[in-house]
């Protein structure tokens, strides 16, 4: 059977808003983008001039773009894996924890709340070399901190600031997911002779792997596209370029460089990147993993 | 020797809550024990105890001599089998059998021959590669008992393993249950709110009631003597026939006009039952009653005959069972009596047999 609408028009109109939306504010930019990455344009923007492919062939032949490419893989694969391990971590034992349960989770679940840009300036005064708390202290015990000249400790900078916002979201998640998993397997495998650590390994962390799966996605997406504000309030992708990511780098050429041909064809390139992902999401989360 | 010492055993929650006051129990090798009740009595808790997922608040429970109160539950040499099966539903059918010998590092030979050997006995060769959700309801009892099995445990531990399959699987399980048993010896704890399971299956069976044992005995010891008015009413399908009533010189006093005779030295209100195969169905002369027919229930085997018994204050309900069919009028009054020797008579007060 299938439903019939007598009214025509009434439909689209309740779209419309959305439609209108996603019309101005994502294709028409992509549009513009996507017809950008194939001129070069003065700085001044009074001029430009077809070039074809030219742009996308500098890129490609720019080492300086394959080192952001190198940047955002460790960026991101370091934000979705120290992400999804300290909050599996605090989920096992705030599943643990039975007095004042929720207050502990309500905390928990605070980062999440802060803007992105107060995050990065948040680390930002902890770890300032001259006056940060944590960076003072990791001076008295002899590590020379100083982001601004050391290229590794901006990355991990930065790594903690995009991690320590999506740790809440991650929690969130591991929790249901912890508590989702039925108490009589547990205590099936501890009277099989398992071991917590055992337990938790053989049949607790295989039960999660859906929950785990899909955070791995969404992390990486979000380390990916959505860093651009604590980067930029922590380290601007320095010093150098040792923490200009992908998207960091659009920014960077297309604003402060001025050289919109190219951070047109690199934003090209990332809505590529971000095509690929979502078929990735929707074919296998939707999907489920199996097991 | 006896295999399993329950002694002066009870569980307090933190909150308070007694939830067993103290039970005794001494199971014999080999032997097969049903703790039987309705929900909230306790007997999940009993079990959990034992099998170590519960904590113990005191007594003492000795396994082969040895007390484990403290002990974890993998160390103390029992298998579970829970009511949702808890099979691991990541691993195989083979996997899920094997993994308590994994833990306890048997060699990967012992392990394959093990649970081979156990498939075997449950006919579930053809199944091993599969996942439990690939299985039906029958399929994953079996593993979850195969499970048990294989690890050759002192003591088995089952807590309603019948109660999500349904009634035609049952009936076959529960025979499959009490055979395999039988030809592997080990003492099994059985818990389950189903009567007809726990007279089925026992040896001996504990009726629980709000964390007491009201009797321990053998299921035909229940059926002819139950100790309390709970036993009474608990144990047998459709439930024995009680009405409240007193003791004088003259016998039972069911109401002003109605009176059945007994010589007994005690006095005063009394609990009198009969069970519904045990009434028989008379002319009017010989009849203790009548009953007023309010509804039949053939069953072709049996029939079972709904009805009140006019008290004066009060109208009784009452069940009669007959053998084969019968097609009463209802309404009409059938005319019953009441054989001394199935009388159980309680005392109101204490709730003990007299």
């Amino acid at each position: 059977m299938s439903v019939y609408f007598p009214h025509k028009k009434l439909p689209y109109l309740l779209v419309l808003p959305q439609l209108v939306i996603t019309l101005i504010f994502f294709l028409w930019p992509a549009e513009q983008a996507f017809e950008q990455a194939f001129y070069q344009e003065d700085a001044f923007g009074l001029s430009r001039e077809f070039v074809g492919f030219d742009n996308f062939v500098y890129l490609f032949n720019d080492p300086q773009y394959y080192k952001s490419i190198w940047v955002t893989l460790v960026f991101s694969f370091s934000v979705a894996f120290s992400g999804l391990a300290i909050a599996l971590w605090l989920a096992v034992m705030a599943d643990r924890v039975i007095r004042g349960k929720l207050t502990y989770q309500t905390l928990l679940v605070w980062p999440y709340a802060v803007a992105p840009a107060l995050a990065g300036v948040l680390w930002w005064l902890l770890f300032d070399p001259s006056m940060g708390p944590v960076a003072l202290w990791l001076q008295y015990f002899g590590v020379d901190w100083n982001h601004f000249l050391n290229g590794d400790q901006a990355m991990t900078l930065v790594v903690i600031s995009a991690t320590w916002k999506q740790i809440s979201y991650n929690f969130l998640f591991f929790l249901a997911g912890l508590q989702a998993v039925p108490r009589s397997l547990i205590e099936a495998a501890s009277i099989d002779g398992a071991s917590p650590f055992k337990r938790f390994w053989t049949i607790v962390f295989p039960l999660l792997s859906p929950t785990t799966f899909f955070l791995l996605v969404i992390n990486l997406v979000y380390a990916f596209f959505d860093t651009f504000g604590v980067i930029d309030a922590t380290t601007q992708g320095g010093p150098g370029v040792s923490t200009a990511t992908m998207v960091y780098k659009v920014f960077n050429d297309g604003f402060i460089g001025l050289d919109m041909g190219s951070s047109a064809a690199q934003s090209v390139v990332l809505m590529f990147l971000v095509g690929v992902m979502t078929v990735i999401q929707f074919r296998y989360i939707e999907r489920k993993v199996e097991y | 020797m006896s295999d399993v010492v329950l002694n002066n055993i009870g569980k307090t929650y933190p909150n308070g809550y007694h939830a067993i006051p103290s039970i005794d129990l001494t199971i014999e090798e080999g032997e097969f024990i049903v703790l039987v009740g309705p929900s909230g009595c306790g007997k999940s808790t009993l079990l959990r105890m034992v099998a170590g997922l519960e904590t113990i608040s005191q007594g003492d429970l000795m396994i082969k001599g040895a007390k484990v109160n403290d002990k974890e539950p993998a160390d103390r040499d029992i298998a579970m089998v829970f009511q949702n099966y808890a099979l691991y539903p990541h691993m195989t059918v083979y996997a899920n059998m094997a993994y308590g010998l994994k833990n306890r590092g048997e060699s990967k030979e012992v392990i394959a021959e093990k649970v081979t050997s156990v498939a075997n006995m449950l006919g579930l060769e053809e199944l091993l590669e599969r996942k439990p959700k690939q299985l039906s309801g029958g399929q994953r009892q079996r593993v979850a008992m195969g499970r048990a099995m294989v690890r050759d445990p002192k003591v088995f531990l089952f807590d309603e393993p019948l109660s999500n399959l349904d009634a035609k699987l049952r009936v076959q399980m529960r025979v499959e249950i009490r055979q395999l048993q039988r030809k592997l010896g080990t003492t099994t704890l059985y818990v389950t709110h189903d009567q007809v399971e726990a007279m089925t299956l026992a040896d001996r069976l504990v009726v629980l009631n709000k964390g007491k044992a009201e009797q321990i005995g053998t299921p035909m010891d229940l059926y002819n003597k139950p100790a309390t008015p709970f036993v009474a009413a608990f144990i047998g399908s459709p439930s024995m026939n009680l009405i409240g009533a007193n003791l004088d010189e003259q016998g039972i006093r069911l109401s002003q006009d109605l009176h059945l005779p007994l010589v007994h030295q005690h006095r005063g209100s009394v609990v009198w039952g009969i069970r519904p195969e045990h009434l028989d169905v008379v002319d009017e002369q010989n009849a203790d009653f009548a009953l007023r027919i309010q509804a039949v229930e053939s069953l072709g085997a049996e029939t079972l005959i709904h009805g009140t018994v006019d008290l004066g204050v009060k109208q009784e309900p009452i069940v009669v069972r007959l053998s084969g069919p019968h097609w009463p009028e209802i309404n009409s009054l059938l005319w019953l009596k009441a054989p001394m020797e199935h009388w159980h008579v309680f005392d109101a007060v204490t709730q003990q047999r007299l």
